[in-house]
């Protein structure tokens, strides 16, 4: 008996020497399936930026233009505040951490939204304000393999499939993320309920240059239960890497 | 003739023995009466708080609006003359007591510090107390129509917001154009209905108010309820409504019934307990009867073979012992009547304080009142004495037969009685 299972050690030292002699070939960017996102993510966001963003939501019943100017500070700092339509202009939202408030320059109150109201939409798009608070935490809240490598339409690409960790407090059962293998630009992200049914996607598109980055300055969200309706954000204008006033990100810059 | 005299003669012969089985009879029969009345008071309740707090005896929608609930779909949305043609329409009917128009939307309020969601809800307080109560049960204030944008809030939702008579709270909502409708409203009352999802959750504007604020048209709201008076008619008035030659396509009327079937299933199942409730009580008097009527049996069977044999028809045997069981229960359910009716007179005036046992109860999304009163239902109580007289008569048939059966020679040979 002993023997045996001296035998079978063998056996998985053997096998294990071969897969390490076979691993480094597979995985030619040395880096594991978070550290690839994690880089897709600093690329797009850098340590910090401020930006010009149009938004605009087309759903069934209406469709609106939106213009915003973004500073972001890492992946838990943002703030955003609407220059365009003139009846909205000045409404600006503030997101640190997992906080988040809204400043309505009409009745001149910041509102901190309560937790029941984060699946609510934001700004009247397909976004949910939770979707600002956790699109910066993938790595964190997600396992996160490759599904697929290779050609897809003549494009090398990685597939991932996120999956939430147990105790991750968030809404999607799992996620598939694709980005180009040569310059890791995402180009689409899947959104699938508990139940393992497709809810939105995330289709980007238009790779340009901005301050010297390549980034898709366009993404397009479509819901899955109405196909006909969208939110669309096109960037017009994006640096990265700036030095952003202190008290930006703070409840008194809200009404500036 | 003879027979009438005769049962009303034996039943006095053990007039101890008869008399217990009469209170049987009363008691059993005073039972029902109380039993049933509590029931009818219940479910009247019941059925009167959950149509007359907030639901209407039939609501109007559009046909999509249910059970989503989207702001779009409104009566008024097809043509701006819709609202006025439907509110025409109904005040056609006299049977119509009251209606009120309402806009209902979802927003996020806030003080400054705390902030939480509650269900918006637009109306016209005037028409609105034509319709519902809930207004009428305002812990303090009203809407006032003398402050720019008055709001009034939910009892526990004020209490989450820290809110006051006085404060000021902001609203922020998906208006219907896309935009983010907000503005400030002033609290100038709190609203008390003992129904914990309403208290926690209901936010009221004026009906104008709600309109601007969700970038609705004056033309459009999402629901007119309607007083009728009388729930019980209310499936026949949706159905007339529905099936009228100029009712607006798209507009439909439910009832109650319809819209909050829990209730109406309270109301049918407690009209079946009844019958079960009469069954029951009236199988226990039956064996009350059926003992008695057969120990008188007994007891004269000498006498009873006696009469036969001087020529006494078996038909004027069996008619004076059924006739003794009548007037038993007939004496029965006189003084049964008597007591529940002294018992209702207390139930239906003071009623059962229940208090003691449960504090606010709602059951079924209706509120419970504490105290208990019952109501007489005529009908149970006819159909209950009908059929314990029944009872006491088919329980009398077994023994009345037996003894026109009797065999005179056998009976008179039998042992003296006593």
């Amino acid at each position: 008996m002993w023997f045996g299972i001296i035998r079978n050690w063998t056996v998985l030292f053997l096998m294990g020497g071969l897969i390490g002699l076979v691993l480094p070939q597979v995985d030619s960017s040395q880096l594991s399936p978070a550290e690839i996102i994690d880089k897709v993510d600093h690329m797009l966001r850098g340590d910090s930026s401020q930006g010009r963003v149009e938004m605009a939501v087309v759903t069934r019943r209406w469709e609106r233009n939106i213009t915003m100017e973004i500073w972001s500070e890492g992946t838990e700092k943002a703030l955003i505040k609407v220059l365009q339509p003139k009846k909205e202009a000045g409404t600006t939202t503030l997101k640190v951490g997992s906080d988040m408030w809204n400043y309505l320059p009409k009745i001149d109150r910041t509102i901190r939204v309560p937790t029941s109201m984060m699946m609510g939409s934001w700004m009247g798009s397909h976004f949910t304000n939770d979707d600002l608070v956790k699109e910066s935490r993938l790595i964190r809240d997600y396992e996160i393999e490759i599904v697929y490598e290779g050609d897809r339409e003549g494009i090398e690409v990685y597939e991932f499939q996120l999956t939430p960790h147990p105790e991750a407090p968030v809404v999607w059962g799992k996620m598939l993320y694709q980005v180009r293998k040569g310059d890791l630009m995402p180009t689409w992200a899947e959104y699938y309920g508990e139940d393992g049914e497709l809810k939105r996607t995330m289709t980007f598109s238009d790779y340009r240059e901005m301050s010297g980055r390549l980034v898709p300055t366009r993404s397009r969200m479509v819901p899955q239960d109405k196909p006909e309706e969208y939110t669309e954000m096109i960037y017009h204008e994006l640096h990265f890497d700036i030095p952003i006033p202190k008290g930006t990100f703070s409840l008194s810059s809200l009404r500036r | 003739m003879i027979a009438l005299r005769l049962g009303w003669r034996n039943l006095w012969r053990n007039s101890r023995r008869s008399l217990i089985t009469i209170s049987a009879v009363g008691c059993g029969y005073a039972f029902l009466i109380v039993l049933i009345g509590l029931t009818v008071g219940m479910a009247g309740q019941m059925l009167k708080n959950g149509t007359g707090l907030l639901m209407g005896d039939l609501q109007l929608h559009h046909s999509d609006y249910l059970p989503e609930r989207s702001l779009y779909d409104t009566i008024g949305s097809n043509s701006s003359s819709e609202l006025e043609e439907v509110l025409h329409q109904l005040s056609l009917y006299p049977q119509l007591a009251g209606r009120s128009p309402r806009v209902y939307g979802f927003g996020l309020l806030s003080t400054g510090e705390n902030s939480a969601g509650a269900r918006l809800m637009g109306v016209d307080p005037q028409v609105e107390l034509g319709v519902s109560s809930f207004l009428s049960g305002l812990q303090a204030g009203a809407l006032d129509d003398s402050v720019e944008r008055s709001l009034l809030l939910g009892d526990a939702l004020a209490r989450e917001l820290e809110a006051s008579i006085g404060s000021q709270v902001a609203i922020v909502t998906q208006a219907a154009d896309g935009s983010l409708g907000n503005d400030l409203f002033l609290v100038s009352g709190i609203l008390h209905t003992g129904l914990s999802y309403v208290d926690r959750s209901l936010a009221v504007l004026y009906l104008a108010d709600l309109q601007e604020l969700l970038v609705l048209s004056p033309n459009e709201v999402h629901e007119i309820a309607v007083k009728i008076g009388d729930p019980m008619a209310a499936d026949a008035f949706a159905a007339r409504l529905n099936a009228s030659e100029n009712w607006p396509a798209n507009t439909v009327a439910q009832s109650w019934g319809e819209l909050a079937p829990q209730l109406k299933d309270y109301v049918g199942l407690s009209q079946g307990m009844y019958g079960f409730i009469i069954m029951i009580i009236g199988l226990f008097t039956a064996t009350g009867v059926l003992n008695t009527m057969m120990m008188a049996v007994f007891e004269r069977s000498r006498e009873i073979g006696l009469v036969s044999a001087l020529g006494m028809p078996p038909l004027l045997i069996v008619s004076s012992i059924l006739l003794e069981s009548l007037f038993l229960g007939i004496l029965g359910l006189i003084g049964g009547f008597g007591l529940g009716a002294w018992g209702m007179s207390y139930l239906t005036t003071q009623g059962l304080d229940l208090s003691r046992w449960m504090g606010e109860l709602s059951m079924l999304g209706t509120r419970m009142d504490p105290v208990l009163k019952a109501s007489w239902g005529w009908d149970y109580v006819i159909w209950s004495a009908l059929g314990l007289l029944l009872a006491t008569l088919l329980a009398a048939l077994f023994p009345a037969v037996k003894a026109a059966r009797l065999n005179p020679v056998q009976a008179l040979s039998a042992p003296v009685e006593g």
